[in-house]
């Protein structure tokens, strides 16, 4: 088992996390927030996507609007909600903890 | 030259090549299913429609008007399968490909298939295409064969079993359910491979790996062992999914014969004139092989005497198979060994019992009932001109 294999759970967990990272830095819609994970290790595609989002926007960590585009049909774009904020806020924390934790550990 | 469909996504119309449009449609209802009782499943459903539709219309232009079906495959591979996001049991059982890299490009091909993981194949009517109620075309979409081939099966059963097929046919049409929801659609073509399916694709590998290693006699002897096993597993797979089917086949037919215990009484009625058939046909065949003829008719001359055993054989049948057909249906709508639960008894004691019952009922009748006496006498004599009436037919011709 190599090591993408056996941390594809953990990527699946943490992919909330980056997507909320990525809603908070600017108003995005879907296929901003696919380039933005398709240029690291968690390359996703909207199949996966789609319930995802519409699951956080459930939790009211994230909210959306139409907005026309230039080209085509008007986009639904994602923006952070309070909420959102504040579990991104928490997530980072612990994410920061995780961290530490993982480089101190059995060091003197 | 292809059929060309005109379909909506989400506000968008397309016009797609048939097997195109299977290819989406699947893939759609697919979707449906792993989104079932999420309660943005209409919303989600509708994004990935228009996320498909921007991607179609990059690939039309004013002189390329119809999405091709390998167009529709790189969509759908693009797409990826879609998972579910709850936590709980659903999104475990998901394969965790959620953020494995795949190389869409390369993935073309096989990623039509990757949404139909999960979930299992049942056997439905499928209405749609159907010539009479859909039993052969769920029975292709279930075996993943051509519906010709299957409707051509049906139309040799039922010539070499005497109409058995039709009454086969009958059955089903009354007990496997009709695919109405998309769910049950999905899962009439999908679900993961069928059993069935498998069982083909596995006995094709161990066939052309034993014909591979055919010479050497050990490789031989390992490829046989291996073969036996994976059959094993999949007999017991198939076996829990008959289990299943049959669970719910059985709910219908009940649905359909009401009290079905109500004619346990003519079980043994049943057994008791399957049983004379038999004996008398048997009885005709040993005449006809000993003496050459049967109740005095001969075969005529030319005809061997094989063909007469065999038209005999047949006959035998001809009357049988209906009476069997009647018995399981009896037995079947009571559930297992339902009828003989009656008798409180050993499953075993069931006929015998049954059949003491109707020698004792006719004996008390013909003794005590003069009118039943003389119908009794009656039959013997309608018995023999019946078979006189047989014989001068068969001697006229």
């Amino acid at each position: 088992m190599s090591v993408d294999e056996r941390f594809s759970a953990i990527r699946k967990g943490l992919l909330e996390f980056l997507v909320l990272k990525i809603i908070a830095a600017d108003q995005v819609y879907v296929a901003d927030i696919l380039r933005a994970l398709n240029e690291t290790e968690f390359r996703t595609q909207e199949g996966t996507l789609y319930p995802l989002l519409s699951k956080m926007r459930r939790e009211e960590l994230v909210d959306y609007e139409w907005k026309e585009s230039e080209a085509g049909p008007p986009r639904k774009y994602y923006k952070l909600t309070a909420k959102g904020r504040e579990e991104l806020r928490e997530t980072s924390e612990y994410w920061q903890k995780l961290g530490n934790l993982v480089k101190n550990l059995g060091q003197k | 030259m292809n059929i060309v469909i005109t379909v909506n996504l989400n506000g968008n119309a397309f016009q797609l090549e048939k097997n195109g449009y299977d290819t989406l449609r699947e893939y759609l209802e697919n979707a449906a299913r792993q989104l079932e009782g999420n309660p943005d499943k209409a919303e989600i459903i509708a994004d990935i429609e228009q996320s498909m539709a921007d991607k179609f219309r990059t690939r039309l232009n004013a002189f390329k008007t119809v999405v091709v079906a390998s167009e529709v495959d790189a969509v759908i591979a693009e797409m990826g399968p879609v998972q579910s996001a709850e936590g709980g049991a659903r999104s475990e059982g998901a394969p965790a490909a959620a953020a494995t890299p795949s190389s869409t490009g390369a993935d073309a091909g096989s990623a039509g298939e990757a949404p139909k993981a999960g979930g299992v194949k049942r056997l439905y009517r499928i209405n749609e295409g159907a010539m009479v109620s859909g039993v052969c075309n769920g029975l292709g979409a279930y075996f993943n064969i051509d519906v010709t081939i299957i409707r051509l099966l049906f139309v040799v059963l039922t010539l070499f079993t005497w109409g058995g097929g039709l009454l086969l046919y009958f059955v089903m049409s009354l007990v496997v359910p009709a695919a109405e929801s998309p769910q049950e659609k999905a899962a009439a073509f999908g679900g993961g491979p069928s059993t069935a399916e498998d069982f083909v694709r596995r006995a094709k590998a161990g066939y052309y790996e034993g014909m591979r290693t055919f010479r050497d006699r050990d490789a031989h002897r390992e490829w046989k062992r291996r073969f036996r096993y994976e059959m094993r597993g999949w007999s017991r797979d198939f076996k829990r999914e008959m289990r299943a089917n049959a669970f719910q086949w059985r709910q219908n037919w009940q649905a359909h014969w009401g009290q079905p215990n109500a004619w346990w009484f003519a079980l043994p009625l049943i057994g008791f004139l399957k049983t004379i058939v038999t004996l008398g046909g048997l009885l005709a065949v040993a005449l006809l092989v000993a003496n050459g003829s049967v109740f005095g008719m001969t075969l005529p001359a030319g005809i061997p005497l094989w063909v007469g055993v065999l038209a005999l054989l047949i006959a035998i049948n001809l009357v049988v198979w209906p009476l069997r057909a009647m018995k399981h249906a009896i037995y079947f709508s009571g559930g297992y060994g339902g009828p003989y639960r009656v008798y409180g008894g050993p499953a075993i004691f069931g006929p015998v019992a049954g059949m003491a019952l109707v020698v004792l009922v006719l004996w008390t009748a013909d003794h005590h009932w003069p009118a039943v006496h003389a119908a009794l006498l009656d039959i013997r004599e309608h018995l023999r001109h019946g078979i006189d009436a047989v014989r001068t037919w068969w001697n006229s011709h």
